[in-house]
């Protein structure tokens, strides 16, 4: 079988193609075209199938992470979408918690006031009315009033409708009832439900998650139509399936009705990459370190598994987004991250990015600001005349010019600048890896961080050493493990209902007849997407807490009929679970159980693990030396450093930092003290010594 | 260790350590405060810390200078923390005692440095070779305090400092690593839903535990004169950026008054309107904030305010807030440094300095006020930088007996602020130097005997100007159960200012609707007051001050807040000058009504 991996990204959509019966794999990249990124999407499989000689007849799932969801929500172009709620709740969208951005500030901005999802004209309010704890009606539905809203929002050339009434999460019967008169009223319309798209509590957060749906809705949904039929035409045979934010694909169908699971989905990619990278390697315990140009996404892998946030603590351009998510913490630290002496006269770097263009200053295009890119060539740690291959020359001298503008600002002398930027950035980071962490009662000490993205190779061992990571993994193409990552995806479903039941007097009934309702509602969408039941494996969660507290965590459930001793044992994990957490359980306290989720995982082919690569030798591999500047016990030093091209490196051979390692889409740096050698996986890994 | 020792800038003499290594230790001391904060928020129990955010997180040295603070705490609550620990160290060493590793200390003396009394501070020494370094210190509004009636908002007839609930002067809760069980049980049997309050005490605790843990941890692996330097320098930069901003002022004198409500219901109308009065005189690279003319204390009514704690915190806030706006300035590291160029003055005996036991507890919306008049006294000096007047916020403390136990729910109201230069004002918002989050309705009604009924942005009140006032809500609520409830609030009777030829904004207004229909309009400060199950409420909050001439708004702008329903279209003629018909922009005709009008 033959699957096919295509992760478009703001500047390049790269693909990575498996045999997995042969296990041959081919990569390549070409440029996103913004204006329709199917476009270039077909080109980069026409181009990669020419190039190595395969059938497109014969590829039998194109798995496709896109950010096209994304980017209309960052670009802040959407549809004309309408809203219809609760009378009296008009505003629940535009209120929001009535908390403002900044605590420091008259003149900034709320985004939900500033640039609305749907705008107050369009956001219409019907009679009906319902309450907890059942969601038993207080008033009927007002479906006249239903009516008359859909006709004046159709005659405004609304173009998607999100339906938004109060306690819907625990009964979706006016919701479900309104919008079959919407869409009988505009048939041509995206209509979603709060209930469907995130069926929990929080009336503003849902509210908007839902409004998120109906203003990215059809826009997704055309440009989905439009590749899978584009791929049909250029007899590409496969089916289509979308990386969702959850770390699973959905099938087309799926993310048309439920566009909100694509919008941080180009995260999740990378971190399953760097989870495979780590599984070859024989690594369970991973943190996954992907570094572009303008941020650093961090996950955490803990035994296999992935670490999913809390639904409150996610957000696109300011919006709160109740979907489920694994936890990808980012900052703004890469390449093109600007150090500058702030007014105060502090030393900063980020989260200010020079970005693509003009870029650093290295890249000659117009850029004067001090990157971490120019640190690092300052430095020798990036080659001017083989970067990338040497497809793009770096200019040293203009590097030189911007650091040695900061180090005459700091009263530095120009590598200690240069330097300096490096430690910030990487401080930056390891900070970062501590709230994720440390902070969370997780040793990074027995960790492996898997290093990659264009600039991940470059920082990877210096962030883990002033963590104390022990090793550090770098994949065999850091610049593509998105796209490799989408080959090791499955189809994932999730549900989740709202329980509210506290430990001294669970309806376990309830709880049981719920997780059976969940899991057979995607059992049916399963079906639907032609999966053997037998291939479906299920996952229950819950989010727990002590009664009264506002944030849970997340405990997973047994599977088949829960009973008293499973109760007992859910108990037991949450008092532990917070224990780890925060560092303290409260054991007298009751428990309230505040969700159920449930998910089905429809298994998918997979990326196979790739044949060991041929090797050479340290010799071949070397390509000179070069002068270097490293820190050693505190103190800046030069070292006559080898540049080893990648391809050419001995397997199960170890070398000895300081080293500099090259190819296309990345540069490795082996510092002094640390050691390095290629497993059989291909992936490079660093082991860093006692460093103190 | 200190990686970088060998590095001294030369062009700067006056830091003491390396930029790189001052750069990481300062990123790694704001990491700890939000640790401690994110987790002090997850634990907790009760609505007013976990959704409102009213609780702060700090590190301070020995002597109480603030190391850092926790970015979601609310600005009133991390901000006293230098004087908690102030005002804890001059209690102990009057009293003859010390602190000691182990300890934790609670405190809420509002004459000792803390805020008011809801708001309890927990305080962890941290020491290093036997040495005091520094503490860890948590505070967070809590929901009961023991005080005359339940909830510990609205107690706005406590007529001292005792009958605001208990007084914890640096009670050592911990004592060297034991608990002192009497103290705790008395918090559980002087303090109404105990289970809930004494729950977050804990949280406190524990939290405040995390940060001295990683505080030591820093220090241990930097040294403390490494860190030391760092934080001075740190307070050193975070001074610089203050003066230069001051000093970018015109010196002079820049003096205004505002009114806020006092008890409107009072018989001697003095104490019905109460003046605050703020002239700032700028000199150089520094400034005096003083307080003059403001009135004189209400000894027997708990709305003064507090210099340490309350006044001096607002005072900063909005200083900082328009001087070093984080918009345009980023991030910049909250700490006594950014103090030191502000000098306050507040005569003794008046609302801003009032001398114990005159009650403090309900100061909460005269300090805003404050906040407020700060802002439009600067306002001469930096016009393009401030707000028309904000909307000032109110709190309404509900409570009753659920089988023989009380709840307890705070109802933070939110304001909505002035129209600024180039932007209208924020809609429906917390306002200056306060930032809570308001609570879910699908919580509330899951939780407690309330229905929330409605809760939406006023009709057609925006304060007209070339930049609108931003629009205050409506909030409705039927008591589901017999209970009482209390109110502290402010701006029933005065409109919030309009700037520069800007519209002033719209009042406050909250009605008591029984079940037969009638209606009893009420007063800011409501002290507590029994209601029956069907009982209704309906809250009117304030709308901000416009900004600059309302003829000069462009039309368009008028245009679609009439579209967007915020105004009518009568609106638009009366106070805009700007003629609609249908859904568009009658271009001829509002040339022609504002040349008739201009």
């Amino acid at each position: 079988m033959q699957t096919i991996g295509v992760d478009v990204g703001g500047t390049f959509t790269d693909l990575v193609f498996c045999d997995l019966k042969t296990g041959q794999l081919a990569i390549h990249k070409v440029s996103t075209t913004p204006h329709d990124p199917s476009e270039g999407v077909l080109a980069g499989i026409r181009e990669l199938c020419q190039q190595n000689r395969i059938d497109p007849g014969g590829i039998r799932y194109v798995f496709h992470g896109t950010t096209t969801a994304t980017n209309s929500v960052l670009e802040n172009k959407g549809a004309k979408a309408g809203l219809i709620t609760n009378q009296g709740f008009r505003d629940i969208v535009h209120i929001g918690r009535h908390q403002r951005v900044e605590h420091y500030s008259i003149m900034q901005e709320l985004p939900w006031q500033s640039r609305p999802l749907v705008q107050r004209r369009y956001r219409k309010t019907v009679g009906g009315r319902l309450a907890p704890p059942t969601g038993q009606e207080l008033e009927p539905l007002d479906e006249a009033g239903v009516r008359r809203a859909a006709q004046e929002l159709k005659a405004e050339g609304v173009e998607s409708v999100a339906i938004c009434f109060l306690f819907s999460y625990l009964n979706p019967a006016h919701e479900l009832r309104a919008k079959a008169i919407v869409q009988a009223e505009m048939p041509d319309a995206f209509v979603t439900t709060s209930s469907f798209v995130s069926p929990q509590f929080r009336e503003f957060e849902r509210f908007t998650t839902a409004s998120l749906a109906a203003f990215i809705g059809p826009k997704v949904e055309r440009y989905i139509d439009h590749l899978d039929k584009a791929l049909s035409d250029s007899g590409i045979s496969g089916d289509l399936r979308i990386m969702a934010s959850n770390g699973g694909v959905a099938t087309p169908a799926m993310v048309s009705e439920k566009p909100t699971l694509t919008l941080l989905s180009g995260l999740a990619a990378g971190v399953l990459g760097g989870a495979w990278v780590g599984e070859l390697v024989g690594r369970r315990r991973l943190i996954t370190f992907d570094i572009g140009g303008t941020s650093a996404d961090i996950g955490i892998i803990v035994d296999g598994k992935f670490a999913e946030t809390d639904a409150r603590s996610t957000s696109i351009a300011g919006f709160p987004l109740l979907m489920p998510m694994l936890d990808i913490h980012t900052i703004g630290a890469g390449g093109g991250s600007i150090a500058y002496v702030d007014r105060g006269g502090a030393f900063r770097v980020g989260p200010q990015s020079a970005g693509a263009v003009p870029g650093p200053a290295a890249y000659g295009r117009g850029g004067d600001q001090p990157t971490v890119t120019d640190a690092n060539l300052v430095l020798g740690r990036l080659d001017a005349n083989d970067f990338l291959g040497g497809s793009m020359a770096l200019d040293a001298e203009a590097s030189r010019r911007v650091i040695g503008g900061l180090a005459a600002q700091l009263g530095l002398p120009l590598n200690d600048a240069a330097e300096g930027v490096l430690t910030i950035l990487n401080a930056n980071m390891a900070n970062a890896i501590r709230s994720r962490t440390v902070q969370k009662g997780i040793d990074p000490r027995g960790f492996a961080l898997v290093a990659f993205g264009g600039a991940g190779p470059l920082h990877g061992a210096e962030v883990a050493a002033m963590l104390g990571i022990p090793e550090v993994i770098v994949p065999p193409h850091p610049g593509i493990t998105s796209a490799v990552g989408l080959l090791t995806t499955d189809l994932k479903y999730d549900t989740i209902r709202t329980q509210f039941q506290v430990s001294d007097a669970v309806d376990v009934d309830r709880l049981n007849r719920d997780c059976l309702d969940m899991q057979a509602e995607l059992a049916r969408q399963f079906e639907a997407d032609k999966i053997p039941a037998a291939d479906v494996t299920w996952q229950r969660v819950g989010d727990l807490r002590y009664v009264g507290q506002g944030y849970e965590l997340k405990i997973p459930l047994p599977g088949g009929t829960i009973d008293a001793a499973g109760l007992a044992g859910i108990w037991d994990a949450f008092h532990k679970a917070h224990a780890a957490e925060y560092g303290h359980a409260f054991e007298a306290s009751p428990i309230e159980i505040v969700n159920v989720r449930v998910s089905g995982i429809g298994a998918m082919p997979k990326l196979t693990r790739p044949p060991a690569p041929a090797g050479g030798s340290l010799d071949a591999a070397r390509l000179r030396t070069s002068a270097c500047v490293f820190r050693v016990d505190g103190t800046l030093k030069s070292f006559e450093t080898p540049v080893y091209q990648r391809a050419k490196l001995p397997v199960e051979e170890r070398f000895e930092g300081p080293a500099i390692i090259l190819q296309k889409d990345s540069t490795t740096v082996v510092p002094p003290r640390t050691t390095a050698m290629v497993d059989t996986s291909g992936s490079i890994i660093i082991t860093l010594g006692d460093r103190s | 260790m200190n990686v970088h020792a060998a590095l001294r800038p030369k062009a700067d003499a006056k830091t003491r350590i390396d930029p790189v290594t001052a750069a990481v230790i300062h990123g790694a001391l704001e990491n700890i405060a939000i640790e401690m904060g994110h987790k002090l928020m997850r634990m907790s129990y009760s609505s007013i810390i976990r959704e409102s955010e009213d609780f702060g997180a700090a590190l301070t040295d020995a002597e109480g200078r603030q190391l850092c603070e926790c970015k979601m705490s609310t600005p009133l609550q991390s901000g006293p923390i230098p004087g908690y620990i102030r005002g804890i160290l001059k209690i102990m060493a009057a009293r003859g005692e010390t602190v000691r590793p182990g300890d934790v200390i609670m405190h809420n003396d509002p004459y000792g440095g803390a805020s008011h009394g809801p708001d309890v501070g927990f305080c962890v020494p941290v020491f290093l070779d036997g040495a005091l370094i520094g503490f860890s210190v948590t505070t967070a509004h809590h929901l009961d305090i023991g005080a005359l009636s339940p909830g510990s908002c609205g107690i706005v007839d406590a007529v001292d400092t005792y009958a605001e609930g208990l007084q914890f002067k640096a009670i050592k809760v911990v004592s060297e690593g034991r608990r002192n069980e009497a103290v705790w049980h008395m918090l559980r049997d002087n303090i109404r839903a105990s289970d809930l309050v004494v729950g977050d005490m804990e949280a406190q605790v524990k939290a405040a535990e995390i940060g001295a843990g990683r505080y030591l941890a820093l220090v241990q692996q930097y040294g403390l004169a490494t860190v030391n330097a760092a934080y001075e320098d740190l307070m050193d930069y975070s001074e610089r950026l203050m003066r230069d901003a001051i000093r970018a002022l015109p010196d002079g004198d820049y003096t205004a008054t505002t009114h806020f409500d006092g008890y409107l219901d009072d018989p001697d109308p003095a104490r019905r309107e109460l003046p605050i009065t703020a002239t700032i005189r700028v000199r150089g690279d520094s400034l005096v904030v003083d307080l003059t003319g403001t009135a004189p204390q209400v000894p027997d009514k708990p709305i003064n305010m507090p210099l340490e704690g309350t006044v001096d915190c607002a005072v900063w806030l909005t200083i900082r807030s328009i001087l070093l706006d984080s918009v345009t300035y980023g991030n910049i590291p909250q700490n006594s440094g950014l103090t030191r160029p502000i000098e306050i003055i507040a005569p003794k005996g008046t609302l801003t300095n009032p001398i114990f036991p005159a009650p403090v507890i309900a100061r909460f919306c005269p300090g805003n006020a404050l906040a407020d008049t700060v802002m439009k006294a600067l306002a001469q000096a930096v016009p393009t930088q401030v707000s028309a007047g904000i909307g000032n916020l109110r709190v309404i403390a509900f409570s009753g007996l659920n089988e023989g136990k009380h709840w307890v729910h705070m109802e933070i109201l939110e304001g909505s602020y002035g129209g600024r230069h180039g932007l209208d004002g924020m809609d429906a918002v917390d306002t200056l130097y306060a930032n809570t989050r308001n609570n879910p309705i699908e919580d509330i009604e899951s939780h407690l005997p309330i229905r929330v009924d409605r809760y939406e942005l006023r009709d057609n009140t925006a304060a007209p100007g070339q930049w609108r006032g931003g629009i205050g809500t409506v909030r409705e609520f039927t008591c589901l159960a017999d209970g009482g409830f209390s109110v502290e609030g402010d701006g029933h009777r005065f409109r919030p200012w309009g700037f520069d030829g800007g519209t002033d904004g719209h009042t406050a207004s909250l009605t008591l609707v029984d079940k037969s229909g009638a209606q009893t309009p009420l007063v800011s400060k409501v002290p507590y007051h029994k209601v029956k199950a069907g009982d209704h409420l309906v809250s009117f909050g304030p709308c901000g001050g416009g900004y600059g001439d309302p003829l000069k708004r462009d039309p368009q702008a008028v245009l679609f807040d009439v579209l967007e329903g915020y105004i009518c279209a009568e609106q638009a003629k009366t106070d805009y000058g700007v003629v609609i018909s249908g859904k568009s922009l009658d271009a001829a005709a509002t040339t022609a009504e504002r040349a008739r009008r201009a």
